[in-house]
């Protein structure tokens, strides 16, 4: 498969491609998401089934065995997933990130790797041709990803500590001005082996904040000498993905490979990252159900009555930080459809919040399941792959050190020019069934300066504050809110003290720990505003017991003296979990019923 | 032994002016350090620290508010000990981290994912431990603490570990126990377990003092004595003060692949330098975003 025009799509692609459009069902964007999400949950079958070829036993196989699970990626194909990740008006059915995420949860739920090769991988790379390409760029990208192919993203990556970039893509103009010359590589790309066409940053300028450019290479158009595809490396996580390394030569590339402005690199990847690391976070959480799943299991004995006291704590906690996840990464998708000029600081947050929720649920988890077999049954396995992937994902700490070098920098500017002064965003980004406009990649800003989130705990805070004279529920509520925005209060004096200028104080750890601050704050501010936002179709999220356990447990992260929480809340919250694990139910805010 | 060791002695460290060389070096020659002092040592620390406030940072509550003096300047000096090896361990200011607790109780520095720490404390002896490779987690206990040894064999020997105790009997079997006793909780204190995890379930081979031996037999074990997970894991015991007995069990399965980087990044500073100089000069100039209508 090329970017050459001339060949089309097989006559499959489009006619499943048409099964999964949005445009053949319901205008409600959400509920038509929600559908195509169930069809490839179905699709994939029972991943409980040791026979299926899609199961949970067959990805632990393969990630043993190091190597993809062809079949499923085959499914997903023919399911026309790859049009998930093409806008629509490139016959795509890409329209909305956070609808997007629906739909990928079947797929990160089964296995993280799949997520990628399925297609997370190739939107990662097309991104920057959505967002900067030509005309001509983007349509041939579509037609490459609507046809079964592939494309991947060859980034120099952060540099080590203080240190020197070892592996680098430059460009530079060749002797007569009229291309350009490729030279460099590197060693681990995921699924460089099997992608036809590269977005390659690559170093154009030698100083400055404009370096790197990206550039669209076909792996059909190159000549054969000037590309060397390196070896298979081994990865410690997603050991099923394929991994390997290019190498550049002296490679010919015409000046139309360019996307984008030349210098245009690290602004691509700042606004692309927003969405797409935040998408990968949002979807890998329900990669964590099979884990809460067979705790509850585990904690039950396998019986339908409650589990043992001392296991309500973490089943409950857990439970209700996968709604967290779910809350703050469903926001901040809808903002980058609403608000694309000013919704990167609260994604950044949720990109490196929602992944040290996860990770922590998995410590919690491990707890209730256990040691025992030493990682030999089935269950142990999918928590002990999961420990690895989210590594290999992104969402560990190297994923983690990217945002805060994101964020740091930004969190003064925020604590002058917007927290407590911002005004709030519009309801409708909260309400879950309220629809958005499509997200325009084009549109996305980098530091827009703007923080929706923390304008919706100040406002949550004082609608709360009002009805505080209600007592019960409403005044611990209150109370919570209070407390949230008390540190927001603080969080903006201590911020209002870092540099404009990077330096020491800016790349400290005082200011890394004002960062993962930021980002608990960030995620209380859409708790709560995902609980305002309900509009009374589930009885359970309407009610405030998730929110003040939520509340408490990101209040307890934080260190903040917060109330107790009413055994009540607790235990109607297990009571949601133990009720949708005996029905089938998923364990976040959509609760739609799974393929079991 | 042919592996590199990953675990060091621990090391003492009577006050805050140190001397740190010693975990530096630890630091840079195995990833991993292990400090131990009394707070009696510290107590002058805990009582002339002008920045104790700061230093105790959102601990100063509990601090403030525990009412019994012995149980609460324990409680500065044990925090002091760590944010200062921390301090050492990073090449930084004590009052730069932020010590933070996860959900089940275990630490963590805030925002600072290249190091984890460890701490416990026991009658008067405060150990600390600090890894740059992952989970670590120590224990301390009294030599003289005796565990009934009819109850703690039934609660927490795996059948592996029970026959290696039938074979010993009066001291050298109660050191037996205790040496397993602390480094099971040693090892649940690392993965943030705590008390939680049942102690039945996993084992460790009979052995003398210091780091275990290298070998896959030699490290965490299936409750049949098989090894449970080989290579990832490695403790040691070690007397300390001759009054005490410290474990420390330290997550390190050595280099490895993966994708995108071939360190731990502290705050990855050309990253950081490279966003503020791509940041919109309007956020340093311009008024406030949107302001809100009719507040403050």
């Amino acid at each position: 498969m090329t970017l050459t025009p001339d060949i089309a799509a097989p006559p499959w692609a489009a006619d499943r491609r048409h099964a999964l459009s949005p445009r053949h069902t319901a205008t409600d964007g959400r509920a038509a998401a929600l559908r195509r999400a169930a069809r490839l949950d179905a699709l994939l079958e029972d991943p409980y089934d040791p026979g299926s070829e899609h199961g949970f036993a067959a990805f632990l196989a393969a990630d043993r065995e190091r190597r993809p699970v062809l079949s499923a990626e085959r499914l997903l194909a023919e399911a026309g997933l790859a049009a998930e990740f093409v806008p629509a008006r490139h016959g795509g059915g890409l329209t909305r990130a956070d609808l997007l995420m629906k739909v990928l949860r079947p797929v990160f739920r089964r296995d993280v790797a799949l997520g990628f090769a399925g297609g997370v991988t190739s939107l990662f790379a097309a991104s920057a041709v959505w967002a900067a390409g030509t005309d001509a760029q983007q349509r041939a990208v579509a037609r490459l990803l609507l046809g079964g192919g592939r494309t991947t993203v060859v980034h120099p990556g952060l540099a080590p500590a203080g240190g020197v970039r070892r592996e680098e893509v430059t460009a530079r103009r060749t002797a007569d001005d009229t291309g350009m010359l490729v030279s460099g590589g590197k060693d681990v790309i995921i699924d460089a082996a099997r992608a036809d066409v590269y977005v390659v940053h690559a170093r154009t300028a030698e100083t400055g904040p404009r370096t790197h450019s990206v550039l669209l290479l076909d792996r059909a158009q190159l000549p054969g000498a000037s590309l060397e595809r390196l070896p298979r490396v081994a990865t410690e996580g997603m050991r099923g993905a394929v991994f390997s390394g290019l190498r550049f030569t002296r490679c010919p590339v015409p000046d139309e490979a360019l996307v984008g402005r030349p210098g245009d690199g690290a602004q691509l990847a700042l606004r692309m990252n927003q969405v797409n690391r935040c998408l990968v976070a949002g979807a890998a959480t329900a990669a964590l159900d099979p884990v809460l799943r067979a705790a509850v299991h585990t904690a039950t004995d396998g019986r339908p009555g409650p589990p043992a006291r001392r296991w309500h704590r973490p089943l409950a906690g857990v439970f209700t930080d996968l709604l967290v996840c779910d809350a703050l990464a469903t926001v901040c998708l809808r903002a980058v459809g609403l608000l694309p000029d000013r919704a990167h600081a609260p994604t950044v947050a949720a990109t490196y919040t929602v992944p040290a929720l996860l990770t922590d649920a998995l410590e919690e988890l491990s707890g209730v399941l256990g040691t025992q077999g030493g990682g030999g049954d089935l269950l142990h396995g999918i928590l002990a792959k999961l420990v690895r992937d989210l590594p290999a994902a992104g969402l560990g700490r190297d994923g983690a050190a990217a945002c805060q070098a994101v964020i740091v920098p930004q969190l003064g500017a925020l604590a002058q020019q917007s927290w407590l002064m911002e005004e709030e965003p519009p309801a409708e980004l909260f309400r879950g069934r309220a629809d958005l406009p499509p997200l325009d990649h084009g549109a996305l800003a980098f530091a827009g300066g703007g923080d929706f989130l923390a304008a919706a705990l100040t406002g949550a805070a004082e609608r709360l504050g009002c009805s505080r004279r209600v007592g019960g529920r409403s005044a611990l509520l209150a109370d919570l809110a209070e407390a949230f925005l008390a540190e927001l209060r603080l969080l903006r004096e201590q911020c209002a003290l870092l540099p404009e200028q990077f330096g020491e104080a800016m790349s400290g750890p005082a200011a890394c720990a004002l960062s993962d601050r930021y980002g608990l704050l960030a995620a209380a501010a859409a708790v709560l505003a995902v609980w305002e936002g309900q509009e009374g179709d589930d009885p359970f999220l309407a009610d405030p017991g998730w929110v003040v356990l939520a509340l408490s447990r990101l209040g307890r992260r934080l260190g903040l003296a917060l109330p107790d929480v009413p055994g009540d809340c607790a235990t109607g919250v297990l009571d949601e979990l133990l009720r949708r694990h005996r029905e089938g139910r998923g364990l976040d805010l959509d609760a739609v019923e799974l393929t079991l | 032994m042919t592996q590199a060791s990953r675990i060091t002695q621990p090391v003492h460290v009577p006050g805050p002016s140190g001397p740190w060389d010693e975990v530096r070096e630890a630091m840079a020659r195995c990833g991993s350090a292990v400090v131990f002092t009394t707070w009696g040592e510290w107590l002058s620390a805990v009582v002339t620290e002008p920045r104790l406030r700061l230093l105790l940072g959102r601990d100063w509550p509990r601090y403030r508010r525990t009412a019994d003096p012995l149980v609460r300047h324990r409680f500065a000096a044990a925090r002091l000990v760590l944010k200062y090896t921390a301090a050492a361990a990073l090449g930084t200011d004590a009052g730069e981290l932020d010590l933070a607790y996860k959900i089940g109780g275990r630490p963590h520095l805030r925002g600072i994912r290249q190091v984890d720490v460890g701490l416990s404390h026991t009658g008067e002896l405060i150990v600390v431990g600090v890894s740059r490779s992952g989970r670590i987690g120590v224990d301390a206990e009294p030599l003289t603490r005796t565990l009934t040894y009819d109850v703690m064999r039934e609660r927490m020997c795996t059948p592996a570990e029970r026959a290696a105790l039938t074979g010993l009997d009066g001291p050298a079997r109660t050191a037996a126990l205790l040496r397993l006793w602390t480094l099971k909780e040693a090892y649940t204190k690392a993965l943030g377990q705590g008390l939680r995890l049942d102690f039945t379930e996993f084992g460790f081979p009979p052995g003398a003092e210091g780091e275990f031996a290298a070998g896959n037999e030699a490290g965490l074990l299936a409750p049949d004595g098989s090894p449970a997970a080989p290579g990832t894991w490695s403790f040691g015991t070690y007397p300390t003060m001759a009054r005490y007995l410290v474990a420390v069990a330290r997550y390190d399965t050595g280099p490895a692949a993966a994708p995108g980087a071939t360190e731990r990044p502290v705050a990855d500073e050309r990253s950081m330098s490279l966003v503020a100089q791509l940041l919109p000069r309007q956020m340093c100039t311009a008024g406030p975003h949107q302001p809100r209508s009719g507040t403050a």
